[in-house]
């Protein structure tokens, strides 16, 4: 009853993959991929620091990455989310706080699960990020010189393009920063004037 | 009690660090340190080096253990791997392979 919850208690890191097909709580930090068929729920205290993917997710903590659910994600009071959460439902309460793209629909799911499944093993959060990169690497080297094919297929997920640009593909230049960019021009800017 | 559980079906491959207690029915790969007991359970598979207070083991456990109180493996238990602790009993049935280091 209880051993199928696997709980990661409050003091508890674990740096490294969580897979497998039962229910996930995060009370501690989760620094790596967490993928199961159960629920996952991360808990107030909870800090997750790659994707998640299961069947319902409720979020009440910190998350970095993205929040695949195959029936909901549900973002309670409390939770911090950097990542896109997508679902065939998706709930962001009152209180709630994330920064990403949302997507919700059945059909949503499907393409990042097989990322997800094709990752190289990846024990840290760095790596695990860049799994798509062997993708998009696939695809890139037919069109040698083609830079807006490759770029389409970045432009959606700019968090994990900045992973795959510094592990592996050397051809594609780094994203855009664009805070700092805007940061340093308002700077430049402002000396200008004074 | 434990704090940490890695339940049935779960798979970890990485690194677990904790201050509470961690009962293992899962498997889990890579190294598990805890400053309190650590419970590999029947049907667990642990292959890593364990570091924890007192440690009982009744899956199985490939890596070393070391320990600040006592170690026991208990019967069904299958271990490969040196063992350093205070105390350490081995269990009539359990398997068990490697090095013993009671420090006298």
């Amino acid at each position: 009853m209880a051993a199928s919850v696997t709980v990661i208690g409050r003091t508890t890191r674990v740096r490294g993959r969580l897979s497998g097909d039962g229910d996930i709580q995060v009370e501690g930090q989760v620094i790596g991929e967490i993928v199961t068929t159960g629920n996952v729920t991360i808990d107030a205290h909870g800090i997750v620091g790659a994707n998640v993917r299961g069947r319902r997710l409720i979020v009440r903590g910190a998350v970095q990455g993205d929040l695949l659910g195959d029936e909901a994600v549900v973002l309670e009071n409390g939770a911090r989310v950097v990542g896109d959460v997508r679902a065939p439902r998706v709930a962001i309460a009152h209180g709630a706080l994330m920064r990403g793209e949302v997507q919700t629909g059945d059909d949503a799911p499907a393409a990042p699960l097989v990322r997800a499944q094709s990752a190289t093993r990846a024990a840290v959060a760095p790596a695990a990020r860049a799994t798509p990169a062997p993708a998009t690497k696939a695809i890139a080297p037919p069109p040698v010189k083609v830079a807006p094919a490759t770029s389409t297929n970045v432009t959606a997920r700019p968090a994990l393009s900045t992973a795959g640009g510094s592990s592996a593909s050397p051809r594609r230049p780094p994203p855009p920063v664009v805070p700092v960019l805007k940061k340093t021009k308002g700077q430049i800017l402002k000396k200008k004037e004074r | 009690m434990a704090s940490t559980v890695i339940g049935a079906g779960i798979i970890i491959e990485g690194e677990i660090t904790t201050d509470e207690d961690v009962v293992v029915v899962g498997v889990v790969r890579g190294k598990v340190s805890a400053k309190e007991a650590v419970t590999i359970q029947q049907g667990a598979t642990v292959e890593a080096d364990v570091t924890g207070g007192s440690l009982t083991v009744a899956g199985t456990l490939t890596g070393n253990i070391t320990s600040t109180d006592r170690v026991d493996l208990q019967a069904g238990a299958r271990v490969v791997g040196n063992v350093k602790a205070a105390r350490v009993t081995i269990a009539d049935g359990a398997q068990f392979k490697g090095n013993v280091d009671m420090d006298l």
